[in-house]
């Protein structure tokens, strides 16, 4: 009897880290560990079930489902660490370094794409680089477009800055043609609206 | 005397290992089909073909299949010549991918990845790689791999039933063993594949000591990696190791063939597609974030001829996005010999300016950014690029 308890205390500490369904996301500012958003609609928050690849302080949502669109908030990744988690020791992972310049920060996103999406399956390429002030923080945007094969082609808008050495970075991604219009003013005023908590 | 005895006995007992294995050599291998093959009337076969011939549909319609005619003429003039009298059983898909790859179905539908391409010396080289697909075709490897996986397996399913019947536990033991014998077969099939390529690419006028040379550069490839490939478990271990490859097929192209030429010509029709088509070649390489194998890659560009000014532009972008110490110093040179060579692009002089500006050299960063919009007044980053001269506020 003691010995059931105890695997189920073990289940429970080794769940608690796990959300296995989506949660809403309602309107309004929305906080992200030390970045908040603005948004104007609902947005359903993946699980990490479902999102394993994902930094732990990192958020998914999504409207229509995770195949079809995702926007994706990373708060403060830290120099020396990458944008994403893969299983594979053979992966090799790009890696944000504090004193990267934007063109810098652009191809580390199509690396990590690339990654995420499997390397040899996809063609990840950025445009459209340009600067763009998140509050205090001078930042970016660009453009990426993904060819992923046996799959949809994607289409997404990023934004990034770098405060205090670390990296804080939201993208969306979604299928083209149809999703990736249907949701993007939503979406890029959401990553339009992003600033560090004082 | 003692040394001089045991000498006599290794040397006795060599002899007779080579004799063994010479006489263990496989017969010479020849086509099992005929050109134009379709399926017989075995319902397998026929559900082999089916399944796909709906893959290939799938395939076609693929964004990542390379369109541009010269890449696709090239490649398919290459399985045209190897293939001779069977150039039309193949339809070949070039497709975009930066890895080392190229496989074949019972069906003759060839997809070739254009790292391959970019990995290849010679011509000769990709025409080895391809004497090796055509030959698991006209020997109707996957037909047979399939039909045996599937014997085994349904024996081995018995077999496991019985031993779970008998110890009351579920062990696959049948199962584990029919798949380890279906890799077994495997091996022995690439190794056919080997030699029979090599006969293959003979006969159409390409050098068949490239089919080695192929492995061996594979190797060194490894060698200079940072991060090294995950090695096959036992279950998953289907072709024989690069090293392995290499040293058979040497033994064997000498043997058959003669040594190597010492004299290498420059291959201009390999050096046309690289000048051509590099920029997205080598960009996929450099995504990969794998600067050991792309260093490796560039230096065998440099030896091949290809433009320098390509060239030595990926060196740059190699050593800026490796970011180690001294780097951004070997990125500077990188890019400076590239914009003093012919076919250097308009990103060098934008990649110059963003390391002068990281070092701190703000009028000799700006020299370069204003240069590049010289150079491609159209280009997609032009805000970023004004931003850092001074002519846009955020």
């Amino acid at each position: 009897m003691k010995f059931v308890k105890l695997i189920f205390v073990a289940l429970g500490i080794i769940l608690s880290g796990c959300t296995t369904t989506y949660s809403l996301v309602s309107p309004g500012a929305v906080a992200v560990d030390s970045l908040t958003v603005q948004i104007g609609s609902g947005w359903n928050r993946a699980p990490s079930t479902q999102t394993r690849s994902a930094r732990s302080d990192a958020e998914t949502w999504t409207k229509d489902g995770l195949l079809l669109d995702r926007l994706v908030i990373i708060p403060g990744v830290p120099d020396g660490e990458s944008l994403l988690f893969l299983r594979s020791e053979s992966a090799a992972l790009p890696v944000f370094r504090a004193d990267m310049l934007p063109n810098e920060i652009e191809e580390l996103v199509e690396s990590s794409m690339l990654k995420f999406f499997g390397e040899g399956n996809s063609v990840v390429s950025s445009e459209g680089l340009r600067p763009y002030r998140f509050g205090d923080h001078v930042g970016f945007m660009f453009e990426v477009d993904a060819i992923v094969s046996d799959s949809p082609r994607y289409r997404g808008l990023v934004g990034a800055f770098i405060a205090n050495n670390e990296l804080y970075i939201l993208y969306y991604l979604a299928a083209v043609p149809y999703y990736f219009d249907k949701h993007l003013v939503e979406a890029q005023r959401a990553i339009q609206s992003a600033v560090l908590n004082q | 005397m003692n040394t001089g005895r045991h000498r006599v006995l290794l040397a006795t007992f060599l002899c007779i290992c080579s004799a063994v294995l010479y006489a263990a050599e496989p017969e010479p291998l020849g086509h099992l089909i005929e050109p134009g093959y379709t399926p017989e009337d075995a319902a397998d076969e026929q559900g082999l073909w089916l399944e796909i011939k709906e893959y290939e549909r799938s395939l076609n319609q693929s964004a990542l299949l390379v369109r541009q005619a010269e890449l696709r003429n090239y490649i398919e003039g290459i399985v045209c010549r190897v293939a001779a009298d069977y150039c039309n059983d193949f339809r070949v898909y070039l497709v975009r991918n930066p890895g080392f790859n190229a496989s074949i179905t019972a069906t003759g539908m060839m997809q070739i990845w254009t790292g391959l391409i970019v990995r290849a010396s010679s011509t000769d080289e990709i025409a080895a790689v391809v004497g090796h697909e055509i030959a698991h075709y006209t020997r109707l490897h996957s037909l047979q791999g399939f039909r045996r996986l599937k014997s085994q397996m349904a024996s081995a399913s018995v077999l496991d039933l019985g031993l779970t019947i008998l110890t009351g536990v579920p062990v696959p033991l049948g199962q584990a063993s029919a798949l380890l014998n279906y890799l077994a077969f495997n091996r022995q099939q690439e190794t056919e594949a080997d030699l029979l390529g090599v006969q293959l690419v003979a006969a159409a006028a390409y050098d068949p000591h490239a089919s080695y040379r192929v492995w061996n550069q594979l190797q060194q490839e490894e060698d200079a990696a940072a991060v090294k490939r995950e090695k096959a478990g036992v279950f998953s271990q289907t072709h024989p190791n690069s090293e392995a490859r290499a040293e058979y097929l040497l033994q064997y192209v000498s043997q058959e063939f003669g040594p190597a030429d010492v004299e290498q010509v420059a291959d201009q029709a390999l050096l046309n597609i690289l000048n051509n088509h590099y920029l997205f070649l080598m960009e996929d390489q450099l995504d990969t974030n794998r600067f050991g194998r792309t260093r490796e890659i560039l230096v065998r560009h440099t030896k091949l001829g290809v433009k320098p000014g390509l060239v030595n532009y990926f060196f740059g972008e190699t050593y800026r996005q490796r970011g180690q110490p001294g780097d951004r110093e070997l990125a500077i040179a990188a890019y400076t010999k590239s914009t003093e060579s012919d076919g250097s692009p308009p990103q060098t002089f934008k990649n110059l300016g963003y390391l002068h500006l990281k070092a701190g050299d703000v009028p000799l960063a700006q020299k370069y950014f204003r240069e590049y919009l010289e150079a491609q007044p159209d280009a997609s980053d032009r805000a970023m690029i004004e931003f850092y001269l001074g002519d846009q506020e955020s």
